[in-house]
């Protein structure tokens, strides 16, 4: 049994389905892409996965238990935690204290979790604003600083939501490293990405998403070669004129 | 600093006690708190007109309120705009439980402070289950408060649209009366010390951190393990249960009650929002350093403008409170902050921070 097995999960709005009976599963320690074009329903995979958004079919088991439905905080004590797309941190809390908040997830010490949050810190090279805060940060430290507040959770899963976009050529490398280290620790990896090095020099299967259903699955190789997912990324060849 | 410390031995703990407080910002703050309410302790001596030590009362009764008010509106961020309605409710209980059972207001402020958080409990659960958030939370307490004023207005139990007169005895401390106003005001600061102190517990625990990232940022807050329905309500019932509490002191100070007094949103506005407000809402000295401007400021304004002119003290106070929103977003304590830190860089080559010991 997988880790994180996703199965069949739908996901409506009113009549827009974003999410259509996808699939997927994902072992300790590995790392799994995510793509599709915008709109593709990644982001709302992520939301229901994490627990924001209940799924109105299928399921979601982690561990062997399922947790869809269940709310983000229990997941995330569960070992299951994001980060966001649009990075959210906590503006006017200083970068310690933002990630102590994710360190207390497994301690109500303060002095441990103060210990834990320095470590992560350090192992992502923060030290130097560890107290400013975050809202003075650059958007490469807050892209970061969400992977230090996941990590700090104790998780045994994050769910990466485009930690690289809007990063310069040296950042993203910088992330690329620090994403093979947490995975390294033995943490699984769910990413959404559109920086496509990113997601070839570092996923080891991609799933493709597109109008929300998966429409490839695969090695990275071959999903750079498959047909539909050219066509989706591209548009088709044969442009209906009559529109 | 070594070099220090071997030469004098015996001032060494002392002093590094006293750095590690300076360097710390948070326990800076609360070393500010406790000289103001020293100072306060002394008034006193130099203060005899019952006037003014009547206004410093009031004074440490609203400070004691704005730290009610801070831990739900400045921690959490939730717009509870009528935090008056847990002031009412508790000053009720305590006037009722004296009036017609014969309860001790010492006994007596326990119970309000109980029961203000109980109905804190009924509020938190309605706002959570209908989803209401920021501008909708707000709207909802004022209704609540439009709804209660009515309610007591009509209840003939606890006076209606009369009110109720505090049944005064002789003084005696049993039953919370006093001849002098001393007692009142060392009862008042026992109250805002008590306050001060749940505050910095609160804001220096895990549950202090959480109820700041819940402010910050829900969503981000509940990924990280957060269960943001459970400590929003508890803060709200920390909230109310103090201003149950202090609205319990509050009315046996004032010796009545009625309800347009007590649920009423200009004095929502005096009582509880000003002081955090104007000292600097969610830092750890506001409620108390802007409670001393507020209470004072106020009282000066309606003795130097009421005359003839009814009503014009409202607006200097009303623009002196958009003024200090406008330049000081802050509140005095922003300013304190800022200027801390740029001392601390000019005297030391320490950063600003909190105090690596963490000792909490």
């Amino acid at each position: 049994m997988a880790l994180l097995e996703v199965t069949g999960i739908t996901k409506r709005f009113g009549g827009l389905v974003a999410v259509n009976d996808l699939s997927l599963s994902l072992e300790k320690g590995q790392i799994i892409g995510l793509i599709g074009p915008n709109g593709a329903g990644k982001t709302t995979a992520f939301n229901m996965i994490s627990g924001f958004y209940k799924p109105d079919e299928g399921d979601i088991t982690f561990k062997g238990k399922i947790i869809s439905g269940l709310r983000p905080d229990v997941v995330c004590k569960l070992g299951l935690t994001r980060t966001f797309q649009v990075v959210k941190p906590f503006p006017q809390l200083s970068v310690r204290d933002n990630v102590m908040v994710g360190a207390y997830n497994r301690t109500n010490n303060r002095r441990e979790s103060r210990q834990k949050a320095e470590d992560i810190i350090e192992f992502l090279g923060m030290q130097d604003v560890v107290d400013m805060t975050a809202s003075s940060l650059s958007v490469a430290y807050r892209k970061r600083l969400e992977v230090a507040k996941a990590l700090a959770t104790d998780p045994k899963i994050i769910l990466l939501d485009e930690a690289m976009a809007g990063l310069r050529p040296v950042e993203t490398d910088n992330m690329i490293d620090l994403v093979r280290q947490v995975s390294k620790q033995g943490i699984a990896l769910l990413l959404v990405e559109h920086v496509m090095r990113v997601i070839m020099s570092l996923a080891e299967r991609i799933v493709v998403i597109h109008h929300g259903e998966k429409i490839a699955e695969g090695e990275p190789q071959d999903i750079c070669q498959d047909k539909a997912v050219i066509d989706a990324y591209l548009g088709e060849v044969e442009i209906d004129v009559k529109g | 600093m070594t070099a220090e410390n071997s030469k004098n031995p015996s001032n060494g703990p002392v002093r590094n006690w006293f750095r590690g407080v300076l360097l710390d910002w948070d326990r800076t703050q609360m070393l500010i708190c406790f000289l103001l309410v020293g100072l306060l302790a002394l008034a006193p001596l130099f203060i005899h007109s019952t006037y003014y030590l009547g206004i410093l009362i009031l004074a440490a009764i609203y400070a004691f309120i704005g730290i009610s008010w801070n831990i739900v509106a400045g921690f959490t961020g939730q717009l509870l705009i009528a935090q008056i309605i847990f002031l009412g409710i508790g000053a009720y209980t305590t006037i009722v439980l004296f009036n017609y059972y014969l309860v001790s207001p010492w006994v007596g402020l326990l119970i309000a402070g109980l029961v203000a958080g109980l109905f804190g409990i009924v509020v938190a659960l309605i706002t959570l289950r209908y989803g209401l958030k920021v501008d909708y939370f707000a709207l909802f307490t004022i209704a609540l408060m439009v709804a209660l004023r009515t309610l007591f207005l009509k209840w003939k139990f606890v006076g209606g649209a009369v009110g109720m007169w505090f049944r005064l005895t002789e003084p005696s401390f049993d039953k919370m009366i006093f001849a002098d106003k001393e007692p009142y005001l060392y009862i008042a600061l026992g109250l805002v010390v008590i306050g001060l102190l749940v505050q910095y517990r609160i804001y220096r625990s895990k549950m202090g951190k959480y109820f700041l990232a819940i402010r910050e940022d829900e969503d981000a807050a509940a990924a990280l393990g957060v269960n943001t329905s459970l400590y929003k309500t508890l803060a709200v019932v920390i909230g109310a249960a103090m201003a149950g509490v202090g609205g319990g002191f509050y009315v046996m100070y004032v010796t009545f009650i009625e309800p347009p007094q007590v649920f009423n949103l200009g004095l929502n506005v005096e009582i509880v929002m000003a002081g955090p407000i104007i000292g600097g809402l969610g830092s750890l000295a506001g409620p108390l350093v802007g409670a001393l401007l507020n209470k004072p400021f106020a009282e000066i304004m309606r003795g130097a403008l009421t005359e003839g002119r009814s009503g014009s003290s409202l607006i200097v106070y009303g623009a002196f409170l958009v003024l200090t929103i406008m330049f000081m977003p802050r509140g005095v304590t922003g300013v304190l902050h800022t200027i801390y830190c740029w001392i601390i860089r000019r005297f030391t080559s320490e950063e600003p921070g909190e105090d690596q010991n963490g000792a909490a």
